[in-house]
C-alpha cells in the first residue's frame, strides 16, 4: 500500500464479505424451500428468501466494486483519495441503506419489479450514494491530473453503472413497456458496463501481478470493451423473447448474443497471455489465482452456458426453468464475485498485518472449494432444467409434478451449494483472522518466474 | 494496431451499436400499442398490475417467461383455468393442493374481492398480449398431456385412484371444500378416472377428445342445430354428457360407433349427483 487513504477499503471489503456470507443463508433456505414442505411458509416464504438472496448479491458486489476502486485509483493516478471522510460515510449510507431495505423486505416493502424491488427510499439513497463515490474519484483524478486507460475503463463502467440505473426509476402502466426498461438497467449493467468494469480491475490485476507491458494491455482492454458493447447493448434483445416486442427482436437477439461470448474468449486469452508472455511473477500467486480464475469461469459461465440457450429456437423451450438459473449462478459468481475476491486478495496482505504475500493454505481451501461448489452447484441447476425442459415444456407433464420428478437434483443442489458456503465459510474466515493496518507500506518486488519465494 | 486505433474501435463501435439500438427501441414504441392490446389496459387492468407487485408474485412465478422459477407461469393462465377456479384459488390455495404432496404450497395472500378481480383482469390482459407465440405448447400447472404420467409408480400398479389416495396432483379433498377443487379430484379418482381418457391440455385428444374449452364447445354443439338433447345451457350440456354419454356424439370414427359413445354410461350410478354436480362445476371452468 503506497498511499495511506487506501486503507479505506478494508471497511468496504469488510462490509462486503458480510453481506457475502449473508447472501448464502438465504440462498441456502431457498434451496431447502425446493425439498419442502416448508416450516417456514408464512414467516419467511420463497419469494422473501430469493429476494434478499438476489438483492444482497448485487449490494456486496458493489461493496466490492467500490471498495476495490478506492484502491485502485490512488495506484493508478499516484494520489491520496481526495477525501477519506467522503468514503467513509458514503460506506455508512449504503450500508444503512442495504440493511434497511433488506429489512423492508421482510415485511414486503418493496415493488415486486425482479432484481429492482427496492422502494423508491432506497432508490433515491442508492443515486445520492453513487453521485458522491463519482464526485470522490473524480476529484481524485483531477488533482493529480494522472489518468490511466485502465482507470478510464474502470470509471466509465462505474459510471456508466449509474446512469444505468435511472431508467430504473421510472414507471410504467404498461407490463411490457416496464419490462423493456427494465433490462436496459439489469442487462446492461451485467452484460455491459459491469464487464467494462470487470476488464478495469482485470487489466490492474494482470498488469500489477504478472508485470505485463502496460500498453500492450491497455491497448486490448479496448478491444474487449469495444467488443463487449458491441455484441452486448444489442444484444439486450434475448431478454426480449417471448415478452410482447415486435417480432425482429428474436432473430437479433439470436445473431447478436451469440457474439457476446467473443469479448469473454478475448478475455480469457488476455488473461492467460499476459502470465505465459510475462516472465515475471508477483508473490501474491492467490490473486493471481483468483484473477485468471474470474477470466476462465467468466468465459464458461457467462459465455458457454449463456450461449447454451440464447437462440430462440432453444430458447423458446428453455425459457424460465431451471436452465436460466443455471447460466446465472455460474455467470454472475464468475465474472463478479471473482473478481472482487481477487481484489479483495491483491490489496489484503498490505491491508492487514501479520499475512503472507503469497496466501495461506486456507486461502486456497477457500478458492478451490468455492470454485468445485459452484461447479456442481451449475451442473445440479443444469441436469435439473435438462430434466424440466423435456418433462414439462416438451413432454407436457404439469408443473408441480414435473419439480417433484427431479427432486433428487435439489438434494444435489444443496450438497454442493453446501461445499461452496464452507469455501466462502474459509474465504471469510481468512479475511477477517488478520488484523487491520492503516500504515503505508512497501510493494512486493516482482520476481522472475520459478524463483521460489523467501 | 496501435492503441488510438482500438480506443476508436471500442468508442466507435460502442456508439454504432447504440444508435441501433435506440432505433430499435423507437420502432418497438410505434408498435408496443398494437402488440400488448394497450386500448384494454383498464383500470382493473391497472390495479392487478399493482396487486401483482405488492404481493411480490414475480419472485415465486414466472410471467411471460420472467421471474423466479419456484411456481408455475402464468402467462396464459386464463386461458387454461376459468374465473370462477382462479377466484376460489387466490381465496385459499391450500384447497387446491396439499402441500405435504407436491411439497411446496403457495401462502395464502392477504387479498380482497376487488384486488382478485383486478389480478385476474391483469392476468387475462397478459394472456392476449403477442408474444412471438411463446409458449409453444400450453404449460399446465398440474397433471399431464399424457395420459398416467402424473402419476407415481404406485399409482400407476393400480387401475383406479381413491379420494384418499389420489394422484400426486391433486389434495385429497373433504366434504366442506369447494366444489371445483372437488370436482377436480374426482376427475382423477371416478371409476374409471375421467383422466385416463381425457386430457385438459387443449389439442391432446386421448381416447377422448381434448375437455380444454368444454364450455365453449358445449355452446357451440347447443347452437349447431344438429343437436338432439335436453340440455339447455353449457352445464346442463357437460353434466348430460357424464350421465348420458351418447347424447351428444362428437364427430370421428374413435369416438363412437353407430350412435353409441364408447365412454362408459356408467357414472350415472357410480357416482352420487352431487359429485356429478362438482366434476360439472371442474370441467366448466376449463377454458
Amino acid at each position: 500500500m503506497r498511499y495511506k487513504s487506501q486503507s479505506v477499503a478494508y471497511w468496504y471489503f469488510a462490509v462486503a464479505m458480510a453481506l457475502f456470507g449473508l447472501q448464502l443463508v438465504f440462498g441456502l433456505l431457498s434451496a431447502a424451500k425446493y425439498l419442502g414442505p416448508d416450516p417456514l411458509l408464512y414467516i419467511l416464504p420463497f419469494d422473501v428468501t430469493k429476494m434478499i438472496h438476489t438483492n444482497l448479491l448485487i449490494v456486496w458486489v458493489l461493496t466490492g466494486f467500490m471498495g476495490a476502486t478506492y484502491w485502485m485509483v490512488p495506484d493508478e493516478s499516484r494520489t491520496e483519495l481526495y477525501s477519506v471522510k467522503l468514503a467513509i460515510w458514503q460506506l455508512v449510507l449504503w450500508t444503512a441503506m442495504g440493511l434497511a431495505t433488506i429489512f423492508g423486505y421482510f415485511f414486503r416493502y418493496g415493488t415486486g419489479n425482479k432484481l429492482l424491488e427496492q422502494p423508491l427510499p432506497s432508490k433515491i439513497i442508492i443515486v445520492v450514494v453513487m453521485l458522491m463515490f463519482l464526485y470522490n474519484i473524480f476529484m481524485t483524478i483531477k488533482r493529480s491530473g494522472r489518468f490511466t486507460t485502465t482507470e478510464g475503463v474502470l470509471i466509465g463502467g462505474l459510471g456508466l453503472a449509474a446512469v444505468l440505473y435511472l431508467p430504473a426509476l421510472l414507471h410504467y402502466e404498461n407490463y411490457v413497456i416496464s419490462i423493456f426498461y427494465r433490462w436496459w438497467t439489469i442487462h446492461l449493467w451485467v452484460e455491459g458496463v459491469w464487464e467494462m468494469i470487470q476488464g478495469g480491475f482485470l487489466a490492474y490485476l494482470l498488469i500489477r501481478l504478472s508485470g505485463a507491458d502496460r500498453e500492450v494491455m491497455e491497448k486490448w482492454l479496448y478491444v474487449i470493451v469495444g467488443l463487449v458493447f458491441i455484441a452486448g447493448i444489442i444484444g439486450t434483445a434475448h431478454h426480449y423473447y417471448w415478452v410482447g416486442v415486435p417480432h425482429y427482436w428474436l432473430p437479433i437477439g439470436g445473431v447478436f448474443s451469440a457474439l457476446e461470448p467473443v469479448a469473454l474468449v478475448g478475455m480469457a486469452v488476455y488473461a492467460y497471455s499476459a502470465i505465459r508472455r510475462s516472465g515475471l511473477q508477483h508473490p501474491n500467486v492467490l490473486a493471481l489465482h483468483w484473477t485468471v480464475g474470474s477470466a476462465v469461469f467468466t468465459l464458461f459461465g457467462a459465455g458457454l452456458l449463456g450461449l447454451a440457450h440464447t437462440f430462440p429456437s432453444v430458447n423458446k423451450w428453455t425459457h424460465g426453468t431451471m436452465i436460466t438459473a443455471m447460466h446465472g449462478h455460474a455467470a454472475f459468481y464468475g465474472a463478479y464475485a471473482m473478481i472482487v475476491l481477487a481484489m479483495i486478495t491483491y490489496a489484503l496482505p498490505s491491508l492487514t498485518s501479520g499475512r503472507r504475500e503469497q496466501g495461506s493454505p486456507v486461502g486456497y481451501w477457500a478458492f478451490w472449494m468455492q470454485l468445485g461448489g459452484m461447479f456442481g452447484m451449475t451442473l445440479s441447476f443444469g441436469t435439473a432444467g435438462i430434466a424440466q425442459v423435456y418433462l414439462e415444456r416438451i413432454l407436457g407433464l404439469g408443473y408441480l409434478d414435473t419439480q417433484l420428478k427431479i427432486q433428487i437434483h435439489f438434494v444435489m443442489l444443496i450438497a454442493t451449494a453446501t461445499v461452496f458456503t464452507i469455501g466462502v465459510g474459509l474465504f471469510i474466515f481468512d479475511f477477517f483472522r488478520y488484523p487491520p493496518r492503516f500504515a503505508v507500506s512497501a510493494e512486493p518486488e516482482l520476481k522472475p518466474r520459478g524463483v521460489a519465494d523467501a | 494496431m496501435n492503441k488510438r486505433q482500438t480506443r476508436l474501435f471500442a468508442i466507435g463501435g460502442s456508439v454504432l451499436a447504440a444508435l441501433l439500438f435506440l432505433g430499435m427501441t423507437l420502432d418497438s414504441h410505434r408498435q408496443f400499442p398494437k402488440l400488448t392490446n394497450a386500448q384494454n389496459i383498464s383500470p382493473e387492468v391497472t390495479l392487478g398490475n399493482k396487486v401483482w407487485h405488492a404481493n411480490n408474485c414475480i419472485n415465486c412465478h414466472t410471467l411471460f417467461g420472467e421471474g423466479a422459477y419456484y411456481a408455475p407461469d402464468l402467462t396464459k393462465i386464463t386461458q387454461l383455468r376459468g374465473e370462477a377456479y382462479l377466484r376460489a384459488y387466490l381465496h385459499d390455495p391450500a384447497k387446491f393442493y396439499d402441500e405435504q404432496k407436491v411439497r411446496r404450497l403457495m401462502p395464502k395472500q392477504d387479498l380482497s374481492d376487488a384486488d382478485i378481480t383486478g389480478l385476474i383482469a391483469f392476468l387475462d390482459w397478459v394472456s392476449k398480449v403477442d408474444n412471438q407465440g411463446w409458449p409453444p405448447r400450453p404449460l399446465l400447472v398440474s397433471g399431464s398431456s399424457l395420459p398416467g404420467m402424473a402419476m407415481t409408480a404406485a399409482q400407476q400398479g393400480s387401475t383406479t385412484g381413491t379420494a384418499a389416495t389420489g394422484p400426486a396432483d391433486t389434495r385429497p379433498t373433504t366434504s366442506g371444500d369447494n366444489p371445483i377443487a372437488q370436482g377436480e379430484s374426482l376427475f382423477h379418482s371416478a371409476s374409471p378416472p375421467c383422466a385416463a381418457c381425457h386430457s385438459i391440455a387443449p389439442g391432446v385428444n386421448m381416447a377422448g377428445p381434448s375437455l380444454a374449452g368444454i364450455s365453449a364447445l358445449a355452446e357451440k354443439a347447443l347452437a349447431s342445430g344438429t343437436y338432439k338433447g335436453e340440455a339447455k345451457n353449457a352445464k346442463e350440456f357437460i353434466h348430460e354428457s357424464i350421465v348420458h354419454p351418447s347424447a351428444y356424439l362428437e364427430p370421428g370414427d374413435m369416438y363412437s360407433a353407430a350412435g353409441t359413445s364408447f365412454m362408459p354410461d356408467t357414472y350415472a350410478t357410480s357416482l352420487t349427483p352431487e359429485q356429478v354436480d362438482q366434476l360439472v362445476d371442474y370441467l366448466s371452468t376449463l377454458k
